[in-house]
């Protein structure tokens, strides 16, 4: 799929990225194990088993004097019985990187060296401060990624954001709902979705609240009233506006229906909760601004905007 | 008032249980008629109420109340439960009328909703 | 303490839109509630009905239980046709701008008790 293709594409390139802005001090291991030259090679097996490690520096008297490998073990081992010391197997001949300098830095010396490890040192006191494996790098480059990603999530879902970022002359996000008539179990559903996801949008609560209230007010219309309609809101910088829309039976005296108190609902309506002649008024009150059009035997267009 | 001491004061059953009964409620409505519900917001609110039709979830859902106690006696149907579940509500039901569970709340000091 | 209709309406302010003449009755209890089929199966006689329903139906049931009056909350505007009825069916009808709790809280203060059963 393209949009995947370019997924990807975005990811490489921020992985790139990542290792110039990473610092080697971000993602060495602090905790260095270390042994000191006339440590016994069994001394060395012992440690390397103990710490679960595949090599560590070698130092002396606080100096950085060498590094020694699982690999200089074996040879020690196949070649002799492990009683002889570290300084003749170790490398004293060894890499090391600052523990400010970027990633990037450690990955080139990786390919050239060959090394394993890399004992990472202050560039002032040259004290040995940590040690970089490639699995450190990889670990450090994930442990971002993964950061980076659930930052983008957030950022995603911040309107303000996100709408900012799409180029256009007028930016909007429109959810459209079904609204079937007479189906009292699901009435409000459509209104307690548009309810979530304006808050996921991050609108501040109290215009999530007065949105959807009216909204309610007007799915309940559609409920009641109606054979069904839809119900869409469409979300801009500022403002959000709901437009219902159905197709019968129509409302002959608009200016009665908008009065408080004013009902044509049937009984059965009344003893559900609704119908008391308060769901247009209520859908004015919550609202910034209203429009109303009807047509008896056509249907009833409703629209109504708040500022967020 | 506590969610604790509003179900001594009903003696209501817990009918939802994802509740901490330290949590405080400040005020009360009681009504049938969920467009009142939605005309007087007050979130937090406890709301009394006899019906117990999905809608009653979906009004309190919009309005931000956060505990329903159905009076009466009267049972959440059992999608009107699962809805309440769905978003975390409080559920209670007592066997006292509207009026006297309005009664002895006002008398342990919760406030009702009309000047807001 | 027996209050009336009259004392009730002194005391919370109430707007009286018809019925004034019935004022004297007796107020055995109170019952809230705004769902016709429930006032209609719990309400004992002589109470007071606390309902925001405005609807020309209240009146058959208020006078179908022999209710002594109806409290419409929240400030909502009785129908024409409702005060119309009432008047034939002599149900005082009272209008108070608080909701449904505030007005069951001042007659509990007031003394009057619940009003359900039979």
């Amino acid at each position: 799929m393209k949009s995947n293709g370019v997924n990807r594409t975005l990811q490489a390139a921020r992985t790139q990225e990542l290792i110039y802005e990473l610092k080697v001090q971000q993602a060495m291991t602090t905790k260095v194990i270390t042994v000191e030259p006339e440590n016994t090679m069994e001394d060395l097996r012992q440690i390397l088993k103990l710490h679960q490690l595949s090599g560590t520096p070698v130092m002396n008297e606080g100096d950085l004097v060498g590094i020694v490998s699982v690999e200089d073990l074996i040879r020690s081992l196949l070649e002799g019985n492990g009683s002889e010391p570290v300084k003749q197997r170790m490398s004293a001949n060894f890499v090391t990187l600052y523990a400010d300098e970027p990633l990037v830095h450690a990955v080139q010396k990786f390919e050239r060296h060959g090394f394993g490890r890399f004992p990472v040192i202050d560039r002032k006191t040259k004290e040995l401060v940590g040690i970089l494996t490639k699995g450190d790098i990889i670990r450090c480059m994930l442990q971002r990624l993964e950061i980076d990603f659930h930052e983008q999530e957030i950022r995603r879902y911040k309107p303000s954001d996100w709408f900012a970022e799409l180029e256009s002359d007028r930016t909007t996000l429109g959810l459209r709902y079904l609204i079937q008539g007479r189906n009292f179990q699901r009435a409000g559903e459509a209104s307690s979705k548009l309810k979530q996801n304006l808050r996921t949008l991050g609108i501040a609560p109290e215009a999530v609240r007065r949105i959807t209230i009216a909204s309610y007010e007007a799915e309940m219309n559609l409920v009641i009233f109606t054979g069904g309609g839809e119900l869409s809101a469409f979300v801009e910088p500022g403002k959000v506006t709901i437009t219902v829309v159905d197709h019968g039976p129509g409302i002959p005296d608009i200016e009665r229906a908008m009065q408080p108190g004013y009902s044509t609902a049937p009984d059965w309506v009344r003893e559900l909760g609704f119908g008391a002649g308060m769901g247009l008024p209520n859908i004015k009150n919550c609202s910034n601004e209203l429009k109303l059009d009807s047509k008896v035997g056509e249907g009833t267009n409703l629209q109504f905007t708040v500022f967020t | 008032m506590t969610l604790r001491e509003i179900i001594e004061t009903l003696q209501a059953k817990v009918v939802l249980d994802n509740h901490d009964e330290r949590m405080v409620v400040e005020r009360a409505r009681a009504s049938d008629l969920m467009s009142d519900v939605l005309t007087r917001v007050n979130p937090g609110a406890l709301l009394l109420t006899g019906l117990t039709t999905p809608q009653s979830i979906y009004t309190a859902e919009m309005a931000d109340v956060t505990v329903v106690c159905y009076v009466r006696g009267k049972r959440p149907q059992e999608e009107t439960l699962r809805l309440a579940e769905e978003r975390g509500l409080v559920l209670l039901s007592t066997d006292l009328p509207m009026y006297e569970s309005c009664g002895r709340l006002y008398k342990k000091g919760l406030k009702g909703g009309t000047e807001t | 303490m027996t209050k009336t209709l009259k004392d009730i309406a002194a005391a919370l302010h109430l707007d009286v839109r018809t019925g004034e003449h019935l004022l004297a009755r007796t107020v055995t209890g109170g019952y809230a509630g705004d769902l016709l089929s429930d006032v209609l199966a719990h309400a004992r006689k002589g109470s007071v009905w606390i309902t925001l329903q405005t609807h020309t139906n209240i009146v058959a049931v208020a006078s179908a239980k022999e209710l002594c009056g109806i409290i419409v909350v929240n400030g909502r505007t009785p129908e024409e046709a409702t005060l119309r009825k009432a008047g034939e069916e002599d149900i005082p009808i009272m209008v108070s701008t608080l909701s449904t709790y505030d007005v069951v809280c001042q007659l509990c203060e007031m003394g009057v008790k619940n009003g359900e059963g039979v």
